[in-house]
């Protein structure tokens, strides 16, 4: 996910451009590279899918550029609520798909990695310098965990 | 004084920032809503190919993609001599009704209808659409679903693309519609038809039907008296893709009405040094703050405001709809500002009947779509209606078709000082001496600014998407009290 001109939100969709190609030899997967939406256009993408993996950006307090986080939909649970004004945000749509019997990956099939990010407001189509330095590594390290998810779908089939 | 903060710290989309100031004895002395802004675009689409700009501007903002493509569109044509096929006109036009459903059937039932099927005072854990589905049922939800979904799908296959369209080109578009694609979507018509007379019904069923709500809309401290804008056709009717931009009074008196490439001698923007964002002001009056009444010369360019404008609806059953809704609330021009909701229905009535027409119309499965321009005249002025206001854009280039500068306004920054005002009174209504705030108070002030449907960031999306909100309130200078959500 993320918007390509919007200088660090690009990280999730360079990622995934990134590894995509390391990932060929994996099957059963599909791959929405440039994924710059918000949650009901969310629910339209991967309704049908039992598993889902989200390559993303976010920025928190205090953090540093470049380090990156894994966690599942279970800690989006708490955000359903109002917040987004133009949008429902994630995890209200994930929640309101499955009420309405969407066919949706369950919160602990949602596997989401995010990057730490230090610029998401300045249109450019390069990364600031501190991501883009960190850009080689971070590919490599998410490799790691990503292919383990993979391989895990591929002996379950 | 007392300082109260709503400052997000957290967040991946764009935010605001309020900080209210009050006064000793606990009563809001003054109300400051902060938008920061995305930087650089400007800088960013210069020394490109001009022709390229639709294409880029659709990365603006997920949410309303098509109408930063319109607009670009727009732009560029008179770029390069204005010349469009007509059949592209209607094509754009179709799509745009299409991407006008979508957007205003989720701000009604995600945004808007919990305040209103929940109440306003209603615990954050229920008031969403979540809390929606389960006062109206699983199937009206479903149906809100499928609707969307609908919409969607007949933009996919009007453009190719549901969002960051690539579609339109200098004098048209790249694709038409052929005849098998118009058969796919003329049911889909039909059924949103239908959905856009149900919503309107659970409107009057829920809203009107509720005395208190309706006391809320009509005399509560959401209104604000400023004048209103928006496009509209050769007979004053609304219109979201084409036409002029007309300005309209409080009291429902024409100001000025002008044609795109005249915008700038009739709009301003003014900069204050405590936000980002600008405050567009109607030009031949000059700013002269943040002050309502008939010499005012801020405006509104809101859902509201577009029927304000308009003398009337370019299709029947709208014009029932425009007439029942003005008849309801008093007469028009209509100031209260929750009435947004409202005219947001009466819109997607109109949007149908468009795509109606459009069905209808033996000359949509054309294949003259596109007119290959032949000189470059360096300047171009585009203006459509986004869903949350009028949106300009203004580009220009050299002889080369290089873009050398751009200039926006988007349907939001319109805004900027009527929210900033109904944030100031709301909060002056509710937070009273003595009264300690609570989340309730928190989601009325919101709901000032949710009735303008903002689209502060224009980032693409949110994970969690959530516009985390703190007030503080400080008294001499020393915390005094803080509410928290989504931190």
């Amino acid at each position: 996910m993320g918007n390509p001109i919007l200088c660090d939100d690009a990280i999730g969709i360079r990622l995934v451009g990134c590894l995509k190609k390391r990932l060929q030899s994996f099957s059963a997967f599909d791959i929405v590279e440039d994924c710059s939406l918000g949650g009901f256009n969310l629910l339209e993408v991967i309704d049908g899918y039992g598993r889902l993996i989200v390559i993303d950006s976010i920025r928190t307090v205090g953090a540093t550029p470049g380090e990156w986080y894994y966690f599942t939909a279970d800690r989006l649970r708490a955000t359903m609520n109002l917040d987004c004004v133009h949008d429902a945000n994630f995890a209200t749509a994930l929640e309101l798909g499955r009420r309405l019997g969407m066919h949706l990956p369950l919160d602990h099939d949602i596997h989401i990695f995010a990057v730490e990010i230090l610029d998401n407001q300045t249109f450019a189509e390069r990364m600031t310098k501190e991501l883009e330095n960190r850009f080689q590594t971070i590919v490599d390290e998410i490799f790691i965990p990503l292919q383990l998810l993979l391989r895990a779908d591929n002996q379950e089939k | 004084m007392k300082t109260i903060r709503i400052d997000p710290i957290t967040r991946l989309e764009g935010h605001g920032k309020i900080e209210i100031f009050l006064a000793d004895d606990g009563g809001v002395q003054d109300c400051y809503f902060q938008i920061p802004e995305l930087r650089g675009f400007e800088r960013f689409v210069v020394g490109r190919p001009v022709e390229e700009l639709p294409r880029i501007m659709t990365r603006i903002c997920g949410v309303c993609p098509a109408s930063h493509h319109m607009a670009s569109a727009k732009a560029v044509d008179g770029c390069f001599g204005g010349e469009v096929a007509p059949l592209a006109h209607k094509l754009r036009d179709m799509y745009y009704h299409a991407h006008y459903i979508h957007s205003h059937i989720a701000h009604f039932y995600a945004l808007a209808a919990p305040d209103f099927v929940l109440g306003p005072d209603a615990d954050p854990a229920i008031r969403n659409i979540l809390g929606v589905v389960a006062k109206v049922g699983l199937e009206i939800g479903g149906k809100v679903i499928q609707a969307r979904a609908m919409a969607q799908k007949i933009q996919q296959l009007l453009g190719g693309r549901t969002t960051h369209l690539v579609w339109c080109l200098p004098g048209g578009v790249s694709k038409g519609l052929n005849k098998n694609e118009l058969e796919k979507i003329k049911p889909m018509v039909k059924e949103l038809a239908a959905f856009a007379d149900f919503s309107l019904k659970l409107f009057r069923d829920i809203v009107l039907g509720n005395p208190q709500y309706v006391d809320l809309i009509l005399h509560g401290p959401y209104t604000l008296d400023v004048h209103s804008m928006g496009l509209v056709d050769e007979n004053n009717a609304e219109n979201f893709y084409d036409g002029q931009v007309r300005v309209v009074d409080f009291l429902g008196k024409e100001i000025c009405k002008y044609h795109p490439h005249e915008y700038a001698d009739f709009v301003a923007e003014h900069v204050e040094s405590w936000s980002y964002l600008k405050f567009p002001y109607l030009k031949k009056r000059g700013w002269k703050g943040f002050v309502e009444g008939i010499d005012s010369s801020l405006y509104c360019a809101t859902p509201l405001a577009r029927l304000n404008v308009s003398d009337r609806m370019a299709t029947p059953r709208a014009q029932e709809a425009f007439e029942e809704m003005f008849r309801t609330l008093g007469g028009k021009p209509c100031r209260a500002l929750l009435a947004n909701h409202w005219a947001r229905l009466v819109e997607m009535v109109h949007n149908v009947e468009m795509l109606e027409r459009y069905c209808d119309d033996a000359e949509i499965t054309g294949d003259r779509f596109r007119v290959i321009p032949t000189k470059i005249t360096g300047e171009g002025v585009g203006i459509v209606e986004a869903m949350r206001g009028t949106l300009t854009h203004h580009y220009t280039c050299d002889k080369n078709g290089i873009c050398t500068s751009a200039n926006l306004i988007v349907g939001t920054t319109n805004n900027n000082a009527p929210i900033q005002m109904v944030t100031k009174k709301v909060a002056q209504t509710l937070i009273k001496p003595g009264k300690e705030p609570d989340q309730g108070i928190l989601n009325m002030i919101e709901m000032a600014f949710r009735a303008f449907d903002p689209c502060y960031s224009c980032a693409t999306h949110s994970l969690p998407g959530q516009m985390p909100l703190e007030v503080s309130a400080y008294k001499n200078g020393a915390l005094h009290w803080q509410l928290k959500r989504g931190i």
